[in-house]
């Protein structure tokens, strides 16, 4: 019974975030004017921890905390009125006390009641004189000693308030960096490693990571880790059952909070298992997909720890944000395998093409239209290479262009300048296969048919009534007298087709050599 | 005098489970002055090689049944017999991580018939 309420006065304690923190004007002003009101040379701000008493501010005391069994403070504790002992040394309950029988020699004590909102008594201010006062305080000092008491809880309680809102704001802004990180990342383990470390430095706990469960959460397998100096690593495959009556929470989908391993009734049992590994405090929070828990947010504190109830709210968002992200990351690599097996298959059936077109053909005694449909055929593939490095999605203007250059050969003689535009798949391929007629003409007729000839490629985005127009300005010099052709073969009605197959195409034969503008709109040449 | 000169063809191996594939590469590499022994496996090709020393160049495919495919196959060419020259062929791109075995040379499928018969023609020489 007093067990328990001293856990939750414990409890109430922590969730305080006092302990251990610097002195403070506000209750050292308490403190003075306590020990001024009583006459006493010593007063105290005295908080019960489990094992110890700790003083948030003093006067006349050159300990800031004593073992919880030297503590005058903790008689009669639940007692809501002032604790008034006359003579130490002759109390039972305080004549053994190293305070009193050794150099300290505390004589006298009174101390009133710090009692929070909520009920629970969680210290006392107290005055302490080094003689016996047999007489004690009078009534007007009990109840200033009672009201200052009741000061220092209130400041208490204010001092928590402001600390929580700062403490929101940190983990707020922690969130925030946890996002974009996720956002940025296109791998699982660089995404659960960036999210770990932001969580534990926030937290200031000694491990953080995050893991996917097994279809029956037996097991979990966790990715790279974030860890503090000194801490090892848990990545890999774990047996919840191993480390106690932890897998039925999990399993149910509610958050493990575990303050202290050595007492928590699911690990009591093996904490052994637990401190192996460096964990006396933890949190587990679980991520829920279609009923089921399909991963692990988990957090590892090195000491006890009480976990405040914003700190769990913002370990719960952190998991939801990277299952979120794990699942699109995941969804993205298995997109891009499928485009790498549609693209391989499309591959074969080019080369099958080939194959067929090749012994179709075989005994033509022209071989010119033969090797034409078969450049064409890779130009084709070409631009299929370049759509496959992203993902099917777009492919640069530059990169498709240099392909095809690269396929017929001359890359030395082709010079490139334009910024980047992006061309959807449809526009990639018909891009391709115009540049590639182009190409071929220049090397058979055009400018690459004799030394010293080149081309110029350049391409610009210009503003026009209709919208954004790209175009594509295709210039021979250096070649062969330039004649046009007679009739119109394949090959020019290809170049025709244009940009983005709808035309826009203007041929010039000029003397100096060939000329083409082509043109399209930009939007037409996103379309996928 | 009496018999005609033999005039020695280089043999090429061409391994490649696709029959059509097959036939046009075998075509191909015949057609350009060379013999040609066409398998459809890995462990057909290697059986090959363990029997004919004549073996100049390997042409082969990287996908392929049967457990070892065309990178295991140039893999023990190189180590087993040396002085073989290699054309590895695919639809997928070269497998980033994965070096090139010595006097090997990849082709990504569809490939162009000139580019692979002057390979040959180098090899060969």
């Amino acid at each position: 019974m007093a067990d328990d309420k001293d856990a939750r006065r414990a409890e109430a304690l922590a969730r305080l975030l006092v302990l251990d923190t610097p002195e403070e004007q506000a209750f050292d002003d308490i403190v003075f004017i306590a020990s001024q009101t009583c006459d006493a040379p010593i007063a105290l701000i005295s908080l019960l921890d489990s094992d110890r008493q700790w003083f948030k501010a003093r006067i006349g005391l050159d300990v800031s905390e004593t073992p919880i069994h030297q503590s005058v403070c903790r008689l009669d504790i639940d007692d809501p009125g002032v604790l008034e002992v006359a003579d130490l040394t002759a109390d039972m309950r305080t004549n053994d006390n190293p305070l009193v029988t050794g150099d300290r020699a505390f004589r006298y004590y009174a101390g009133a009641p710090l009692t929070l909102r909520s009920g629970e008594i969680v210290g006392r201010l107290c005055v302490i004189d080094t003689e016996a006062r047999p007489g004690g305080l009078s009534d007007t000092q009990k109840t200033l000693l009672n009201a200052l008491a009741r000061q220092a809880s209130d400041h208490l309680e204010l001092r928590r308030i402001a600390r929580g809102s700062e403490r929101l704001a940190e983990l707020q802004t922690a969130l925030v960096q946890i996002g974009e990180s996720i956002r940025n990342s296109h791998d699982v383990q660089a995404m659960t490693r960036a999210a770990s470390a932001i969580v534990g430095a926030v937290l200031q706990v000694s491990r953080a990571g995050f893991g996917s469960v097994d279809e029956d959460v037996r097991h979990i397998d966790v990715e790279p880790d974030w860890t503090a100096p000194g801490t090892a690593s848990i990545a890999g495959r774990h047996r919840f059952e191993d480390y106690g009556a932890i897998r039925d929470h999990l399993v149910r989908g509610e958050p493990l909070v575990i303050e202290n391993v050595l007492t928590d009734p699911r690990t009591i049992d093996n904490p052994g298992a637990m401190t192996a590994i460096g964990v006396h405090a933890l949190v587990n929070m679980p991520v829920r997909q279609h009923g089921r828990t399909v991963a692990v947010l988990i957090v590892n504190a090195a000491a006890r720890r009480i976990w405040q109830p914003e700190e769990l709210t913002f370990l719960r968002s952190v998991a939801d944000r990277l299952e979120a992200g794990v699942s699109r990351v995941r969804a993205e690599q298995q997109q891009e395998m499928l485009n790498g097996e549609i693209a391989h298959r499309l591959k074969n059936m080019l080369s099958m093409v080939q194959a067929i077109a090749s012994q179709t053909l075989r005994d033509v005694p022209d071989r010119r239209p033969v090797e034409s449909f078969e450049q064409r055929l890779m130009a084709l593939s070409a631009a299929h290479d370049v759509l496959l490095q992203k993902s099917w999605t777009d492919a640069d203007l530059r990169v498709v262009a240099e392909a095809v250059v690269e396929a017929v050969g001359f890359s030395d003689r082709v010079h490139m300048d334009g910024p980047e535009v992006a061309l959807g798949s449809r526009a990639a391929l018909s891009f391709s296969l115009v540049m590639h007629e182009l190409m071929t003409n220049a090397c058979k007729y055009g400018a690459l048919c004799q030394t010293g000839g080149h081309v110029e490629v350049n391409w610009a985005v210009e503003t026009t009534q209709a919208g954004d127009e790209l175009v594509v300005r295709w210039r021979e010099t250096g070649g062969p007298p330039v004649i046009a052709p007679s009739r119109r073969g394949f090959g020019s009605k290809l170049v025709r087709l244009g940009l983005a197959g709808t035309g826009g195409v203007d041929l010039r034969f000029e003397p100096d050599g060939l000329q083409a503008d082509l043109r399209a709109s930009v939007r037409q040449l996103a379309q996928t | 005098m009496i018999g005609t000169a033999i005039i020695e063809r280089p043999v090429v191996l061409v391994v490649e489970d696709e029959p059509l594939l097959r036939l046009f590469a075998t075509d191909m590499i015949e057609d350009a002055g060379f013999a040609v022994i066409d398998v459809g496996s890995a462990s057909a090709a290697i059986a090959v090689l363990e029997r004919r020393p004549d073996i100049r160049i390997v042409f082969t495919d990287i996908d392929m049944p049967g457990g070892i495919d065309g990178i295991k196959l140039a893999a023990c060419v190189r180590d087993r017999w040396p002085p073989i020259k290699i054309i590895i062929t695919s639809e997928k791109p070269w497998p980033t991580g994965v070096t090139l075995p010595t006097d090997a040379i990849f082709f990504s499928k569809p490939y162009r018939q000139d580019r692979v018969i002057s390979t040959i023609q180098q090899m060969a020489a």
